[in-house]
C-alpha cells in the first residue's frame, strides 16, 4: 500500500505543472544529506529533533503533573467538578494553533512558548482522563477491599491505580498527539530551533522537499511510538486481558465428580 | 466459637417519602458450627444484612457485632459475582487479602486453591478462567483467610446449574473440615435446605418472619422425601408471604 503510493506519488506528480510539489526520490534525496548531516540548516535533522523532543516530555511532564491531581480530585469531590469543568471544555475547543500564537507573543522566542504550548494543549486531556478514571473505579472492587479489611495503601496502589491505566494511556496518547502539533506550530513562530523551526527554514528556502521530509519524519517518529512505544507497554501493562485470540477455556464439567471426592479426602 | 449478633437493626435507604425500608427492627443470633441460611423474596433486605454484617453499608439503628471469643472476629465474603481483581493472578489475589503476605499465608492460599480444584491455575488471571472457576477462586479467597465467619451472598446464583452444583458440594465440604460459622444469603429454597442447619425467612419490608432448625442428615439429596418435604414447607411459607407484602 505504502509502495504504490509511493509509486503514484513518483509518477503523477511530473505531469503537474506546478512545480512546488517535489517527487519522492527528491525528498528521500534531501532527507538522506539531512540525516548525514550536510545540512544548511543551523541544526541537523537530529539536533532539531533531540531540542523538540526535550520540550515536549517536558510540557507532558508538566501536564501530567499539574493535570493529575486537578484530575483526581474533579473525580473525587463533585464542587471541584463543576469548578473546573469549563475551564476543561475550553481547553478541549482551543485549537493548538491559538496557544502556539499566544505563548510566542506572551513569551517570545526561546524554549518557554513551545513547551507551554505542550502543557496547554496536553492539560485538558490529562484532567478530563484523570477525572473520568477515578469515577470509573470499580465500586465492587473497593467494597471487596472493605470486606476483607484490606489496608487502605494496599486498596489504592492494587485497585485504585490499576483501573486508572487506561485512562492514564489515553491521557498519554492524546497529550502527546495534540502537544506535539501545538510544539510544532510554537517553534514555527516563536523558536530559534528545533523540528519546527527546520521546516520553517525550509519553507522560507522555498524548498518544498525539506518541509515534505520533515513533516514524513513526523509521521514515521509518530508510526514508530505508536507500534512499538505504546502498543508494546500496553500489552505489557494490560497483559491480564484476555486476549480475542485466546478464548476463556470452559471448565470441563465431566472432569468435576472425579475431582470432588478427592477433596473430601484431602 | 464465632458469634453473629443483629440487635434491632434497621436501615432506611433516602429520607422523606421516598424512603425505602429495607431492614426494619431485625434481631438475630447465629454462634458456633451453624449454617445459617437467609431467604426471601428479592427486596427484603438479605444483601443489606450482609453488607451491613461486612462494614460496607453502616446502619440506620440498631448494632451488629461479630465475635470469636470476646474479641472482633475475622470475617470472610463471598460476593454475588467472584470480585476479583482482573489484573492479578489468581495466587495474588488471594495473597492481597492476606494480613501478612509470608510464606505460609502462600501455602494457605494454595490449599484452599487445591480445595477447590483450582491449584494448577494459581498463575492464570481471572480473565482466562470460566465464571464457575473464578468464583471458586472468590470462595478459597474467602477461606484462605481462615475467618472465623463466612458470609456469602448469593454465590452461586449467577452460575448454570451443574456447576452451582458441584460449589455447592465443595462449600458442605469446606464448611465440614473447617467448622465455621456461616451466614449464607440465597432466594432459591432448595439451596437453603441442602446446605443449612437452620434456616431464617425474610419478608418484604425487610422482618424475620421464621426461624426454622432443619436437622437431616447430611449430605441432602434434593429428591430424598424428607428434603422435599421441608423444601415444600419453607416454600409455602414464602408464597404466604409474598402475597401478604404484595
Amino acid at each position: 500500500m505504502v509502495l504504490l503510493l509511493l509509486l503514484v506519488w513518483q509518477v503523477v506528480t511530473p505531469l503537474l505543472e506546478t512545480r512546488l510539489i517535489p517527487m519522492p526520490l527528491d525528498v528521500a534525496s534531501f532527507m538522506w544529506d539531512e540525516i548525514r548531516g550536510e545540512t544548511l540548516a543551523r541544526t541537523t535533522v537530529w539536533e532539531a529533533f533531540g531540542i523538540s523532543l526535550a520540550r515536549l516530555l517536558t510540557g507532558l511532564a508538566i501536564a501530567f503533573a499539574i493535570g493529575t491531581p486537578i484530575g483526581l480530585a474533579m473525580g473525587a469531590w463533585k464542587a471541584v467538578d463543576s469548578f473546573f469543568k469549563d475551564f476543561i471544555v475550553v481547553g478541549l475547543a482551543m485549537p493548538s494553533l491559538v496557544w502556539a500564537l499566544l505563548t510566542g507573543m506572551w513569551f517570545g522566542m526561546g524554549n518557554l512558548a513551545p513547551i507551554i504550548t505542550v502543557v496547554l494543549a496536553a492539560l485538558p486531556f490529562v484532567v478530563l482522563n484523570a477525572a473520568e478514571g477515578v469515577r470509573d473505579v470499580p465500586s465492587d472492587l473497593s467494597e471487596m477491599g472493605r470486606a476483607f479489611e484490606m489496608p487502605r495503601s494496599r486498596v489504592v496502589r492494587h485497585i485504585v491505580f490499576p483501573s486508572l491505566m487506561p485512562f492514564f494511556f489515553a491521557a498519554l496518547r492524546y497529550g502527546l498527539g495534540n502537544g506535539w502539533k501545538g510544539l510544532v506550530l510554537a517553534e514555527v513562530w516563536a523558536a530559534t530551533n528545533g523540528a519546527g523551526w527546520n521546516i520553517r527554514y525550509w519553507y522560507d528556502a522555498h524548498r518544498a522537499a525539506g518541509v515534505v521530509g520533515y513533516a514524513l519524519f513526523f509521521v514515521i517518529f509518530a508510526l514508530i511510538v505508536e507500534r512499538w512505544g505504546f502498543e508494546a507497554l500496553s500489552n505489557r501493562v494490560f497483559r491480564w486481558r484476555p486476549s480475542t485470540d485466546r478464548d476463556v477455556v470452559e471448565e470441563d464439567l465431566s472432569a468435576q465428580p472425579t475431582k470432588i471426592p478427592q477433596t473430601q479426602e484431602a | 466459637m464465632a458469634t453473629i449478633k443483629v440487635d434491632h437493626l434497621s436501615k432506611r435507604f433516602g429520607t422523606g417519602p421516598d424512603a425505602v425500608t429495607a431492614l426494619d427492627d431485625v434481631n438475630l443470633e447465629v454462634s458456633g458450627h451453624t449454617f445459617v441460611s437467609v431467604v426471601g423474596p428479592s427486596g427484603c433486605g438479605k444483601s443489606t444484612l450482609l453488607n451491613i454484617l461486612s462494614d460496607i453499608e453502616t446502619p440506620t439503628s440498631g448494632r451488629v457485632s461479630i465475635t470469636h471469643e470476646g474479641t472482633a472476629a475475622r470475617v470472610g465474603y463471598v460476593f454475588q459475582s467472584a470480585r476479583l481483581l482482573p489484573w492479578r493472578s489468581v495466587m495474588d489475589n488471594l495473597l492481597l487479602v492476606q494480613q501478612e503476605k509470608d510464606a505460609a499465608a502462600r501455602r494457605r492460599c494454595q490449599d484452599y486453591l487445591d480445595m477447590v480444584s483450582l491449584g494448577h491455575r494459581t498463575k492464570d488471571y481471572p480473565g482466562m478462567l470460566s465464571g464457575g472457576m473464578q468464583q471458586r477462586v472468590g470462595i478459597a479467597r474467602a477461606f484462605s483467610i481462615e475467618p472465623d465467619v463466612l458470609l456469602m451472598d448469593e454465590p452461586f446464583s449467577h452460575l448454570d446449574a451443574i456447576t452451582a452444583r458441584t460449589l455447592r458440594r465443595d462449600l458442605h465440604t469446606l464448611w465440614q473440615e473447617t467448622k465455621k460459622t456461616v451466614m449464607f444469603v440465597t432466594h432459591d429454597v432448595g439451596e437453603a435446605v441442602e446446605l443449612s442447619n437452620r434456616v431464617v425467612v425474610f419478608a418484604k419490608g425487610g422482618q424475620v418472619r421464621e426461624d426454622i432448625a432443619i436437622d437431616l442428615p447430611f449430605p441432602r439429596d434434593p429428591a430424598n422425601e424428607q428434603v422435599a418435604i421441608t423444601k415444600a414447607n419453607i416454600l409455602r411459607k414464602f408464597e404466604e408471604l409474598e402475597m401478604v407484602s404484595s
